[in-house]
């Protein structure tokens, strides 16, 4: 069996006295989509902050690929290649769409620390800029500061930036969080079109949105791995629709 | 830059040139003061205007670069083409120190500045037999490089206009580029950054050392055009009041700095001429500018101007 993208093992995060996440292991193979269920406080967030490196683990190591990434800073997993977007929208609401998508692409390499030269000296870093904010949709809208967008453009601005950062794994937390329903499929249909070369693990609420984009889900519930399975067994099983559905 | 920005800017330069023509020895002496108080305010604005970062010990590094430039020349009789770099070096070194508070952040960070500078204030005022304590270091020459000198204040503002313009080009170089962008970042959201693969303490870390050595330029001039320095330059409320001078001109600008310390210089001048008090008037216009232009008089033109031409930044 190849090495999986991402291998956890045996991961807790324990806050005083609450287990977080208690004991998970976690393996997502190269190209899947893997998708994280639970019910609030499952601790699918958390297990996220451990796996990017935003929070350390109590206990239990991350690999990427293989490699041993539990000591690594979260920048330096970014450069390994993990990208992550965030829950609650965290983008520039200070400076335009381009500047943000800058910010991403020059963040992987050594041109983050240029001092003596504008930014405009670098007319490839505003092209593959310009490229990512039309992959998201966002054609036309560079120039603008991100507090003039609206929040489902700035939904789109949080994947653009994620992958900005060309992540060979990228972890998205609820994509779709305070989306209307009609804007949601634009969202899913921008993460299905995602190349398989990138290894996608996502936690998202909306049923219909995550068995519809998974190959596999894992289903958490306070701080612990019940189930993990195609969506159809997922859907079909009895635990799950306790704890994740509700009774009845 | 549009061109209505740069008319503006070749007219002020032709307004600066043309002031000790006709505006005499106490106005150009005041502009003289406002561009070195508006360099310091300018040091300081880098962490807080750009990357949000509030320090108040950069009296520090200006005081302990005048120090390091007016002990060399005036006991030493080391040249200024030695003295002035040796100051920079100097101030700059205290600021790779002092730059370890980038660890903090917030409050913490600002509390840690505010004592960092009374150390600094303490040594100049208690070691005496060093700094000279309250008298400081007298009699400093006017510079002079290989035979060339300065031989009066009028001569000596055309040198600090020099260096001051030279700054400020070099300044809008630096906050247009990727690093001053990641600064801005930074302010922004750190958390962000750091999941875009920025190492965001050493990029901190740098700004400061930099805004140090911005500072520690400021404290050469300033001791140049006093010719004295005394532990007054390393006290608190001159930390406290470039941090005011570049907000009341307006953060994260290049002319804001220099605005708010032609102000703050102006009213004190002015007001302190008679009224006794006058510290209670430039509080009173802090106040003011926090409540009603947070983004200094430079934001306040700003937004006073797209009333007036209705500018829609979405047409």
């Amino acid at each position: 069996m190849s090495t999986p993208a991402i291998h956890v093992h045996s991961l807790a995060k324990v806050f005083g006295g609450l287990a977080a996440v208690d004991d998970v292991s976690l393996e997502v193979a190269a190209g899947e989509r893997r998708v994280l269920i639970g019910p609030n406080g499952a601790g699918k967030t958390t297990l996220f902050h451990c796996i990017t490196g935003t929070l350390s683990p109590t206990r239990g190591t991350v690999s990427l690929f293989g490699r041993d990434v539990t000591r690594d800073p979260e920048h330096r997993r970014t450069g390994l290649g993990m990208g992550r977007t965030f829950q609650i929208t965290n983008v520039f609401g200070d400076l335009t769409l381009l500047e943000n998508m800058v910010l991403a692409i020059v963040g992987a390499d050594r041109r983050k620390w240029v001092l003596h030269r504008g930014v405009d000296a670098f007319p490839d870093v505003k092209r593959q800029a310009e490229d990512g904010l039309a992959a998201v949709g966002l054609t036309g809208r560079a120039a603008l500061p991100v507090r003039l967008v609206s929040y489902g453009e700035r939904r789109q601005l949080e994947l653009a930036l994620a992958l900005g950062t060309r992540p060979k794994v990228l972890f998205l937390d609820e994509p779709c969080a305070g989306l209307s329903p009609s804007e949601r499929p634009r969202i899913a249909k921008m993460i299905a079109g995602l190349p398989r070369d990138i290894t996608v693990v996502m936690i998202e609420h909306d049923m219909d949105v995550a068995l519809g984009l998974a190959d596999r889900v894992t289903v958490l519930h306070m701080g612990r791995v019940i189930l993990e399975g195609s969506p159809d067994e997922v859907r079909s099983n009895a635990q799950v629709r306790d704890v994740y559905f509700g009774h009845g | 830059m549009t061109p209505a920005r740069i008319a503006f800017a070749l007219v002020a330069l032709a307004v600066a040139l043309a002031v000790p023509f006709f505006a005499g020895q106490f106005w150009t002496g005041l502009l003289t003061q406002m561009l070195i108080f508006g360099l310091l305010a300018l040091s300081v604005d880098l962490l807080l205007g750009h990357a949000g970062l509030f320090s108040l010990t950069h009296a520090s590094f200006f005081a302990v670069s005048a120090y390091t430039v007016a002990i060399l020349q005036v006991r030493y009789g080391v040249p200024a083409a030695l003295a002035a770099p040796a100051g920079i070096l100097a101030g700059t070194l205290l600021g790779a120190l002092f730059g370890l508070s980038v660890r903090t952040r917030g409050v913490y960070f600002i509390l840690i500045t505010i004592a960092m500078g009374y150390v600094v204030w303490g040594v100049a005022v208690r070691w005496s037999g060093f700094t000279g304590g309250d008298n400081g270091v007298t009699n400093v020459p006017f510079p002079s490089i290989g035979g060339v000198g300065i031989t009066s204040h009028t001569q000596y503002y055309y040198l600090v206009l020099a260096v001051i313009v030279a700054c400020g080009i070099l300044y809008r170089v630096l906050a247009r580029s990727p690093f001053g962008l990641a600064l801005r970042g930074i302010k922004g959201s750190e958390t962000r950054m750091k999941s875009l693969g920025y190492k965001t303490g050493l990029h901190l870390y740098a700004a400061f050392v930099l805004s140090a050595a911005i500072a520690s330029l400021a404290g050469v001039l300033y001791v140049y055009y006093n010719r004295f320095v005394n532990p007054v330059a390393s006290s608190f409320p001159i930390s406290v009041e470039a941090a005011l001078m570049a907000i009341v001109g307006g953060t994260g600008t290049i002319v804001g700095p220099f605005i708010g310390a032609g102000v703050v210089l102006g009213l004190r001048n002015w007001v302190s001429s008679f009224f006794e008090m006058h510290h209670a008037i430039m509080g009173a216009v802090f106040i003011a500018t926090v409540l009603w232009a947070p983004d200094g008089l430079v934001g306040l033109a700003g937004r006073l101007r797209a009333r007036l031409f209705k500018k829609n930044p979405l047409e």
